[in-house]
């Protein structure tokens, strides 16, 4: 299949100045400036199929939002290409904008004082959306996000779970076979956070939307993606399956185990020998990670309850947000 | 065309809803605007207390120029309302990201993307002061007076929209505010009275640097059958296109830069 995003050695350089501090510095700042480069993009590459959901995820500075801006055609690379839907989006902006959604978490798509729908009615004329779609996918979009109640308040008095949900249906309104969205998830509750997440796996599997989802939420990576691309400073250092990176990726499983009383606790230290850790979670609650290589699950189990009384075992495998914290520490994928 | 021309009047539409929706601001807001301009009427009279003539225009001659002058005037006021704060709004706050992500071309987002309507009350006291005046001067009035009147007033919005705008796209490059609009906003009130009152310097910048006398004075001399400045009356809609054009393209290189740089 022919893919509906290709990036190839995609590079994006800031220039700016050193800023020097004080009122000395300020003085100097006028007169000489000293110029520095930074590169927020480095020489990215991938491809995604039509119907991906994928995950781009980077701690803050990695070069996330700057990636999401050249796909949407706001920033021009420095070097670099990009063809999504057929376009090359900074230079065909007016008409690939047609093709694409595009949800920031942090600012919304809609004009702040007006009411909900009417916002709704000027993107309709704006991607020029006929009425009968209008109609429907308003209809389909309010139902599973439960947009109906305040479709007459303005923007700018709804809460951020309830923006959130508007600007995802508006950014779905003239049905883009691709669609953007910078921290989605941003500060809403875990309420506001599932009903987003089923409704983009909804639109996923009713129009074979393609989605590119930048997050700092791993939840909501596990949610919806298959494919992950970790990027860091600049560089994309894991681009594949979600599950595999896990099994290749993930050095502990985690037991978390509760005592039935404090007694107990006296008789922790005998368990925690080699590779072994144990961290107190609360009074009578474990948790303990252990080394996949040595040890497996049941040797641990078996250890535990022969040494300790427990009233309950919980097997896990290491953390998403654990690897991937580990892989931004080394800065690389071993 | 035409689907910009029916995006604008939904703009236009939506807008004047929120807008009147709060009755007591807009109220507030349309008599302010509205005591400017009598002040500045006020102005004009008790100057003419004083002396009979300013240099030679009469009062009913200076006042179909300030009439005039704020025709044009009162239709950019009602669009160039985001212009003043786009340095803050958009550059600095980031919505031009916003304005970049529609297929909608960028200029036309920013403009009418909020008016002032109380400024209408400019188009029709101007208009209104430019009928009294003439009409006490028995200012000769032919029929295609109409459409120079028109082309006039159209032309003289779209310089002050042209200056404005290059100060405008300023902001693409330089981030921080820059101090160059309000010297400028105050340059304005200078089109109000006969060019030929100031000296010779500021005579050529108001023609040809910020062509603000294209805009009230060159038009006003025509219309009052003062012969002298008849040339540059044929070349107002010159100026005004190729300072519009200039502006525009200003523009589209500002935003090519803020496409590059990120700011």
């Amino acid at each position: 299949m022919h893919p509906i995003i290709e990036v190839q050695d995609l590079t994006k350089e800031f220039r700016t100045f050193r800023r020097r501090e004080g009122v000395w510095g300020a003085l100097q700042n006028l007169f000489v400036r000293e110029r520095i480069t930074i590169r927020a993009v480095d020489r990215v590459s991938f491809s995604i199929q039509p119907g991906e959901i994928v995950g781009y995820i980077g701690a803050n500075g990695a070069g996330k939002s700057t990636t999401v801006k050249m796909l949407t055609g706001i920033l021009v690379p420095t070097s670099g290409r990009i063809v999504a839907s057929g376009y090359v989006p900074y230079r065909d902006r007016r008409h690939y904008t047609k093709h694409i959604g595009v949800v920031f978490g942090q600012r919304t798509q809609l004009w702040w004082d007006i009411a909900v729908v009417e916002s709704f009615k000027l993107l309709k004329e704006i991607y020029e959306v006929s009425d009968a779609d209008y109609r429907e996918r308003l209809g389909v979009f309010s139902e599973i996000l439960g947009l109906k109640n305040y479709f007459n308040t303005p923007v700018r008095k709804l809460s951020l779970g309830e923006r959130m949900r508007c600007d995802l249906a508006a950014s779905l309104l003239h049905n883009p076979p691709l669609l953007f969205l910078d921290e989605p998830t941003i500060g809403l509750d875990v309420v506001a956070k599932d009903r987003i997440r089923e409704f983009l796996k909804e639109v996923n599997r009713l129009e074979r939307t393609t989605v590119l989802l930048t997050t700092h939420d791993l939840s909501d990576i596990e949610e919806l993606c298959k494919r992950i691309i970790i990027i860091d400073r600049g560089k994309v250092l894991f681009d594949g399956d979600l599950r595999e990176m896990k099994a290749r990726l993930a050095k502990y499983n985690q037991v978390k185990f509760f005592l039935k009383d404090r007694s107990q606790v006296a008789a922790l230290a005998r368990i925690t020998t080699n590779g072994i850790s144990c961290e107190r979670l609360d009074d009578l609650t474990y948790l303990m990670r252990f080394d996949r290589e040595h040890y497996s699950n049941a040797d641990i189990i078996r250890n535990i309850v022969t040494t300790l009384e427990v009233s309950d075992i919980l097997v896990e495998e290491e953390p998403i947000e654990d690897i991937v914290k580990r892989i931004y520490l080394s800065g690389e994928v071993a | 065309m035409k689907r910009h021309l029916r995006l604008f009047a939904l703009y236009f539409a939506q807008y004047a809803k929120v807008r009147l929706a709060y009755k007591a601001d807009f109220i507030i807001a349309f008599l302010s605007s509205m005591a400017a301009t009598v002040l500045g009427f006020g102005f004009v009279l008790v100057l003419f207390t004083k002396i009979p003539k300013l240099q030679d225009w009469s009062f009913y001659e200076i006042l179909f120029l300030y009439g005039f002058s704020l025709i044009p005037l009162g239709f950019f006021n009602v669009v160039s309302w985001n212009l003043y704060q786009f340095g803050d709004l958009y550059i600095i706050q980031g919505r031009f990201d916003r304005i970049l992500l529609r297929p909608v071309n960028t200029l036309f987002q920013v403009l009418f993307e909020k008016f002032r309507l109380e400024s209408l009350q400019e188009v029709v006291t101007g208009t209104f002061v430019v009928a009294v005046a003439a009409s006490k001067l028995h200012v000769p009035w032919p029929v295609s007076n109409y459409f120079w009147f028109i082309l006039m007033v159209a032309s003289g919005a779209l310089i002050y929209l042209a200056v404005f705008l290059m100060l405008t796209a300023v902001s693409f490059w330089f981030e921080d505010r820059v101090g160059i609009v309000p010297p400028v906003f105050n340059m304005l009130t200078f089109g109000r009275y006969p060019l030929t009152i100031y000296n010779v310097f500021i005579q050529f910048m108001l023609s040809w640097i910020i062509p603000f006398g294209f805009a009230s004075f060159y038009p006003t001399t025509h219309f009052l059958g003062r012969t002298s400045f008849n040339t540059y009356f044929y070349l107002v809609p010159v100026v005004a296109t190729s300072f519009f054009m200039l502006a525009l393209f200003v523009w589209g290189r500002g935003v090519g830069n803020y496409s590059s740089t990120g700011s």
